[in-house]
């Protein structure tokens, strides 16, 4: 089966890199070296010419080596059957440029999806115990690299949730409204709304199943894990709430309902997850979560995503960490970058599965 | 930038109010004019002077216009009762320029955007709603960026337009996709004002 598979990366003037080139060869790419060597930044690299910005939504300009300095990254891929050279140069005023085959994009928004890619770090737990947005966001970054048109709808909805929160604000200010103009708000809030809400009913049908199934794969036995899809779209349709809650939102100057209160509900034994979770139930579903997240972009994309595995040895206890890497580095073909501050245990868990590996020592 | 006398840097700071020009062309567009003749400069500053005190706004289509109705609106040869609504007056040259196009125009202003703090009341809205009224206009082109300002706009004045027998249409999406009206060569700007769709599919697609 086809993969997407990098060959090699030259970064320049990013974060702790002044101008470095690597090469792999391998599927398997470990990567080893002490805090604070660059092992992150390595991997958001290669994250940033897959999705044109960081995993940790952090702004351009911080990642620059020398305040207005600007930055370069480039790499060649192989995305199922196709080639590409990927570049993103952050230029000094902050002004971002993004290539495929030296084609520069006039939307980023474009890229994503045409090199799918996971990744699994340290503060990911977030997902979990963190509040409604970091599950939308996660929601949506899996469904915008399968379809394309629920990128451009969630786009427009923000806009457009903008505007009508604008409007709402200076009617309050004037002590009147236009009934016209905020209906022709909700016409178009609503026309994209209901459309996002129908693309997460069938996304979460798809993938909940599957991580419930990883989670058992990894927990090793059966816990009555639930995940459930809450929206208030499920009770009425989306025109309908605005129009209920339209004396509220004049009055609060802003929009109460709508699929940007979404949310991923995760229960234990019935219970919220997040309060009665243990620490290890707690990392064994952020790793099904984001294994489901693999799966399913494979199955609709026809090959392998890459998988960027960020400290993961922190996480799991040596069976359940063999059990990962057999599921990830053998069961799958895809390419797989892992990073360990110890350089022997590293190569110890790759030489027990049998892995055909690369090590990078930084 | 040290100037040696205040008259020049006077000059140089209204040049670089501009847009697209900074102090540097600006400084070099001042000396060039140095050189000329006093009178050929005289000339040139009149111009510009009368062109922004004569200049009228056409009462009807709100273009630019040397009398209260442009030259589009006084052509019997074009047809009166289809009008182009666009954003600016550049959008009205861009569309002229495919000589495809033998209607006449209204010229918004701009587009709904409340962040912006454009609301109608900013906008030749009511004006344009008063005039197919009164014209009793058959057919409205929107020619409007295809962006979601540009369709508030289109389904705002839908609305104001429901109880009037006037067939609304919109340039089709050819253009590039948020891409400005004004940059579209003429190719497909004629091709799109051809193809165009009526407002209710636009708004599914
Ligand atoms: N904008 C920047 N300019 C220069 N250096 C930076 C910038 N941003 C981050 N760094 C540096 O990059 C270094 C490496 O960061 P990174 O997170 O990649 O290390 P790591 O190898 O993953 O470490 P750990 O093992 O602790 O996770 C840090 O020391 C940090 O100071
Ligand atoms: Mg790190
Ligand atoms: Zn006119």
């Amino acid at each position: 089966m086809p993969v997407l598979r990098f060959s090699n990366l030259h970064i320049i003037q990013f974060r702790n890199y002044q101008d470095q080139q690597f090469n792999f060869d391998k599927r398997i790419i470990g990567i080893c070296g002490p805090n604070g060597t660059g092992k992150t930044n390595l991997l958001d690299a290669l994250y940033y010419l897959c999705f044109t910005k960081s995993y940790f939504s952090r702004p351009d300009g911080l990642s620059m080596k020398e305040p207005a300095g600007g930055f370069r990254i480039s790499g060649e891929a192989i995305a199922g059957e196709k080639k590409g050279e990927l570049t993103c140069i952050v230029r000094e005023n902050g002004r971002k440029e993004f290539s495929e085959n030296n084609e520069p994009y006039k939307k980023f928004s474009a890229h994503i999806g045409k090199y799918p890619c996971v990744m699994i770090a340290p503060d990911d737990v977030q997902l979990i115990t963190g509040g409604s947005e970091e599950r939308r966001n996660f929601i949506d970054t899996i469904i915008s690299q399968v379809n394309k048109d629920y990128l451009q709808d969630l786009i427009d909805y923000n806009k457009v949730l903008l505007q009508r929160n604008s409007f709402l604000k200076s009617a309050s200010e004037n002590q009147h409204f236009d009934e016209a103009l905020l209906s022709t708000f909700d016409k178009q809030l609503a026309e994209k709304g209901q459309y996002i809400f129908s693309a997460r009913v069938k996304f979460l049908d798809e993938y909940i199943p599957v991580v419930k199934e990883q989670y058992q794969l990894i927990a090793g036995k059966e816990e009555a894990i639930a995940l459930k899809y809450d929206s208030q779209l499920l009770n009425a349709p989306f025109t309908e709430l605005l129009i209920q809650n339209r004396s509220r939102d004049l009055y609060l100057q802003r929009t109460g309902a709508g699929i940007h209160k979404d949310d991923a509900e995760i229960l234990l034994d019935q219970q919220p997850f997040k309060s009665v979770a243990s620490q290890g139930q707690r990392k064994t579903l952020l790793f099904a979560l984001k294994l489901a997240e693999y799966f399913f972009i494979k199955s609709h994309k026809g090959f392998s995503p890459l998988l960027l595995l960020d400290d993961v040895f922190e996480k799991l206890d040596a069976e359940r960490m063999e059990n990962l890497l057999t599921q990830v580095c053998v069961k799958e073909d895809g390419q797989v970058f892992i990073t360990d501050t110890h350089q022997q245990r590293l190569a110890l868990q790759l030489s027990n599965i049998n892995a055909d590996y690369q090590l990078i020592t930084l | 930038m040290q100037l040696p006398s205040v008259l020049l840097e006077n000059a140089v700071n209204e040049f670089a109010k501009l847009p697209g020009i900074g102090k540097k062309t600006a400084l070099r567009l001042v000396l060039h004019l140095l050189k000329q003749d006093t009178g050929n400069v005289q000339l040139f500053s009149e111009t510009i002077a009368k062109m922004r005190q004569e200049i009228k706004f056409c009462q009807r289509c709100c273009n630019i216009s040397d009398g209260d109705i442009c030259a589009i609106c006084a052509n019997s040869f074009r047809h009166q009762k289809t009008i182009c609504v666009v954003e600016n007056i550049r959008d009205v040259i861009a569309i002229e320029s495919t000589q495809q196009f033998n209607g006449t125009y209204h010229v918004l202003g701009g587009l709904i955007s409340p962040l912006d703090g454009i609301g109608p009341d900013q906008l030749n809205i009511e004006s344009l709603v008063n005039r197919i009224q009164k014209e009793e206009t058959e057919e409205i082109i929107f020619a409007l960026n295809p962006n979601i300002q540009g369709d508030t706009t289109i389904y705002y004045i839908q609305k104001k337009l429901q109880p009037l027998n006037c067939t609304a249409t919109t340039i089709a999406r050819g253009i590039s996709f948020g891409g400005e009206l004004e940059y579209a060569d003429e190719m497909t700007l004629a091709r799109s004002l051809a193809n165009r769709l009526p407002v209710q599919q636009y708004v599914k697609g």
